[in-house]
């Protein structure tokens, strides 16, 4: 007997060593003498501060709960963000930018001037202008220009910020849209509502932090990394919810199986992962326990807010809700319910805005319509609704693509295309923002004649992002995570808070 | 000659030591000889030593006021003094020798000779360090609080004063650039400093330049020095202001570039030099429009927090710039009037109090104005009538409340009339008429009754 528990032991001893590799001895190493270190370091710059203890990160509290909140660094603006993304890239020169130059232009030849240097997605030698097919006017007390493919839309105008002339450097779908949610055109980076939620953890803990809701019959180019969390840990990625039927799968407990039971069988897999984690400290763990925590929560929660039948009929009239269906409509009215529910993050994807003309889904002056008419509505709605709750006040709504389109007609291939589409355009696209924080009825940006470039008030996308950390209360230049030996940010090395738009 | 004056006079600050030296060394023998009275004949030669150097550096000190170019009024109390000081060695050394010319030193007691002594040599040298150091040398390190206590002007901030009205008929120079580079740049470029033989306090210092040249080239920001040093990175050695010194803001630095591309005009208001206002909008005041009252506030103790998180109430600070705690229910609907009382130990520090969805009713509002810093109240979904809402009158600060889906009753609206603060009510489904008024206190506060609707329009069902 006492043989085998001596094996038992020795074999026991033999794989903890395994598993201490000469890494982690190095690492630990590292981390305890660099904390030292460290700590020395800070006692001398402030003797009233208390030393950073680094090696102690991978061990707080916040870990076994980490989306327990915390409070922003500065006086926050909004508590949550809405953040509407059109997959695809929609066309300002139909629905905001409006270029009665275009217009006269119309079926002339681009200028080379324009063309020198640039790269466009489909465009081959030279295309000739389009002029804009939507009718525009100024509406509201701000005057700001909308044109008739939203008419809902021109009801809310006067709460929302224009900004006209914001620009990427990315002009295919895929890394754009990277770069527009997570601050750099490749992967590995984590997205906005990734860092939103790590930065403050989110109120309701039976539901998720940051919620991903997508329509229009396909996923972002991207993939799911638009909603990823990079480097950060996983525990803080966006969790999709599934737009028709059943938000999440398996909701319901099967026969046989009680709450209770459910309930004793994640307690025991979850001290089985603690232990574990005790062991080795890998931070997937970590995650591991708190989504099977987060999963037997929201099996309670989930059905309640994600309900939307259970909504009064003028509300759904008004968002004009499908049911059953996955649409946009649908998943404004669940972005609101989830935001009064104290979500932190929702994402919205809709998927269908590339009007390239050469489909007819595909077209700035029919496909595009539609969209618009799928889109225009909810958002509206989604304001409203907001407004008249007292939730506007302290959420941020951000609308946009991954880029705007040309003024050129897109002529792939050199030929003229069956319908009326524009290609990729990045050196100037419209993107507004509404709610909390928000200047209400400003335009900050102007493109040129044609709408070709911004001529004033440019902004970046790390200007965006700049901007919406700034309305959760930080500083884009303070908030940064260690990651292979350099702190990140989201903004990287730019951006500046666009304060035109600010109140 | 000139040249020997010149050298001989730059030996000053060397030879100056000499006699400080010899007085010090007297001073310290006569200290340390006044029981054993052993030292007699030493004490004199000393002092006799000190007159003589002190001569020297009397000759030198005055050699480099010549040959330096100081003002008189600059040097008037350290020649002076020096001179005194010189003269004092030869008395200290006549007195101690015995040697009688006059009654009068007969009279006066040795001790009080050499107080006077120390009292004078410590002043010469003090004088003529802050002329060569600069006269807040040793004041500079001190904090701000100690320099003004001790009676020193400490460095004036200017500052920029811009709001929405006045901006355009500020005078961009006078108003704005003078005070950035007063704030971030006249500290060491000043006419006592004059770091790198610049000056930046006046137009003449600005047009001048510095020992490299001119730092303004006009109309050209890039080019010109005051601008891109300011923009190089903080390592590289050229960078100004210094590392360790205040920095200037990308705000201001842009300023200052759009100054100099405006032709840096002295001259002239913001408006006729043309530049746009969003350069200036960061010196603009900043108003204060957050979910907590505009003061500081003792932080809660942490164990009351915890004891009140234990029932399932969320609390967090609002920011980590504040100590004001905003308090949610959304984790425990089951909250009553009777669980409110847990609240009290941070009640000063409740600023944002979220009570949605719980059970609370009209007695709640009694309990609430117990929390006199509360600014959001968010009573939505519960079966509050109003009833006793005239309670929170008191509350000062108080800037939004939310009843949304309760069962306001419009017999309490008029209660909100005076509420100091008030500035938004939400009444979305509550049993007041949405058509009845919609602004209280004279504009105030805006009343929100919701129910907006989108009526269906053709273009609705147009599919293309």
């Amino acid at each position: 007997m006492e043989d085998i528990i001596k094996r038992l032991l020795k074999e026991q001893l033999a794989r903890e060593a395994q598993a201490k590799t000469r890494r982690h001895f190095i690492k630990n190493c590292a981390q305890g003498i660099g904390g030292l270190a460290l700590s020395s370091i800070f006692m001398g710059c402030d003797p009233l501060g208390k030393p950073v203890k680094k090696s102690q990160v991978a061990f707080s509290e916040r870990d076994l709960n980490p989306l327990a909140t915390l409070a922003p660094p500065f006086s926050p603006k909004v508590k949550s963000v809405i953040y509407l993304h059109m997959a695809g890239a929609p066309s300002q020169l139909e629905m905001f930018d409006y270029k009665p130059a275009l217009h006269k232009l119309d079926g002339q030849d681009c200028p080379q001037s324009l063309l020198e240097g640039k790269k466009f997605a489909f465009i081959k030698g030279t295309p000739k202008l389009l002029g804009p097919q939507a009718e525009f006017a100024q509406e509201g007390e701000s005057g700001n220009w909308v044109s008739n493919f939203l008419p809902h839309f021109k009801k809310v105008i006067d709460e929302v910020a224009f900004l006209k002339a914001v620009n990427t450097d990315q002009f295919n779908h895929g890394p754009a849209q990277l770069f527009m949610h997570t601050g750099s055109a490749r992967l590995g980076r984590p997205s906005i509502g990734s860092w939103a939620t790590y930065g403050l953890g989110s109120e309701n803990q039976n539901l998720p932090g940051f919620v991903v809701l997508t329509s229009g019959g396909n996923a972002p180019d991207a993939g799911k990394s638009v909603w990823g969390s990079g480097f950060l840990p996983s525990v803080y990625q966006g969790v999709q919810c599934r737009s028709k039927g059943d938000p999440v799968l398996y909701i319901e407990d099967p026969d046989g199986v009680t709450r209770d039971l459910k309930k004793s069988t994640i307690d025991a897999i979850n001290t089985i992962n603690k232990e574990e984690y005790a062991k080795y400290a890998d931070p997937e763990i970590l995650a591991r326990i708190n989504q099977y925590e987060m999963a037997y929560r929201m099996q309670i929660a989930v059905p309640e807010v994600m309900n939307i039948n259970n909504e009064p009929e003028n509300i759904k009239e008004m968002y004009g809700v499908e049911a059953g269906k996955e649409s946009f409509a649908n998943n404004c009215l669940l972005a609101r319910k989830l935001v009064e529910d104290g979500v932190r993050f929702v994402q919205l994807f809709d998927w269908g805005w590339d009007t390239h003309g050469n489909i007819r889904e595909g077209s700035v002056d029919l496909g595009l319509r539609n969209k618009c008419r799928e889109i225009d509505r909810p958002i509206a709605a989604l304001i409203l609704d907001l407004k008249q709750r007292g939730l506007l006040d302290e959420t941020l709504i951000v609308w946009g693509g991954e880029f705007g389109r040309t003024p050129m007609q897109e002529n792939r291939g050199n030929k003229k295309m069956e319908f009326l589409g524009r290609d990729h355009h990045g050196d100037a696209f419209t993107m507004w923002m509404a709610g909390g924080g928000i200047k209400k009825g400003a335009s900050h940006g102007k493109t040129d004649d044609i709408g070709f470039s911004g001529i004033e008030g440019r902004v970046s996308v790390h200007d965006v992002h700049a901007t919406i950390l700034h309305l959760l209360g930080f500083d884009h230049e303070q908030f940064t995570y260690e990651f292979q030996g350099r702190n990140f940010r989201l903004t990287d090395v730019e951006g500046e808070i666009i304060k035109e738009i600010l109140a | 000659m000139d040249v020997l004056k010149q050298l001989l006079g730059r030996l000053h600050p060397l030879i100056v030591h000499l006699p400080i030296g010899f007085i010090v060394l007297g001073l310290l023998l006569q200290w340390y000889d006044r029981k054993r009275m052993e030292y007699g004949k030493v004490i004199p030669l000393v002092y006799l030593w000190a007159g003589v150097s002190a001569v020297l550096a009397c000759i030198t000190g005055y050699l480099q006021y010549l040959g330096e170019g100081y003002a008189f009024d600059t040097v008037k109390f350290h020649l002076w003094s020096g001179i005194a000081t010189a003269l004092f060695a030869f008395v200290m050394y006549a007195k101690l020798k015995g040697i009688k010319a006059t009654n009068l030193l007969e009279k006066v007691p040795i001790t009080g000779l050499s107080g006077l002594f120390l009292i004078l040599i410590s002043f010469t040298g003090h004088q003529g360090g802050n002329i060569t150091h600069g006269e807040d040398y040793l004041v500079e390190p001190l904090p701000n609080s100690i320099k003004s206590a001790l009676g020193f002007q400490t460095f004036e901030e200017k500052e920029i004063a811009l709001n929405d009205e006045n901006w355009e008929d500020a005078e961009l120079y006078e108003d704005v650039i003078k005070a950035i580079l007063n704030n971030k740049c006249v500290s060491c470029h000043n006419p006592k400093k004059i770091k790198g033989e610049l000056l930046l306090h006046s137009e003449e210092g600005i047009i001048k330049g510095g020992e490299n040249g001119e730092v303004i080239i006009a109309n050209n920001a890039s080019e010109s020095e005051l601008f891109s040093r300011m923009n190089l990175p903080m390592e590289d050695d050229d960078h100004m202001p210094p590392e360790g010194k205040t920095q200037p803001s990308k705000e201001e630095i842009k300023l200052i570039g759009a100054w100099i591309d405006a032709g840096h005009p002295f001259k002239g208001t913001i408006q006729e030099i043309g530049l746009k206002k969003d350069l200036f909008l960061s010196f603009f005041p900043k108003k204060h429009d957050f979910d907590y009252p505009d003061f500081e506030i003792t932080a809660a103790s942490q164990d009351s927090i915890k004891i009140i998180e234990e029932t399932g109430v969320h609390i967090d600070l609002i920011s980590k710039s504040s100590n004001f705690l905003s308090v949610s229910c959304i984790n425990k609907p089951a909250f009553s009037d009777s669980d409110f009382e847990s609240l009290l130990p941070v009640g000063q520090q409740i600023a944002r109090l979220d009570l949605g969805g719980t059970q609370v009713t009209d007695a709640i509002f009694e309990k609430l104005a117990m929390l006199p810093n509360l600014t959001i109240l968010k009573l939505d979904n519960t079966s509050v009538t109003g009833k006793n809402i005239e309670s929170l009158k008191s509350l000062e600060h108080l800037k939004s409340i939310n009843l949304t889906d309760s069962q306001f009753e419009q017999s309490h609206l008029q209660s909100l009339e005076n509420f100091k603060s008030l500035q938004s009510v939400y009444l979305y489904k509550t049993k007041v008429d949405s058509k009845g008024v919609q602004t209280l206190n004279e504009g105030q506060i805006i009343i929100d009754y919701g129910s907006y609707e989108l009526p269906i329009i053709p273009s609705d069902s147009i599919i293309y």
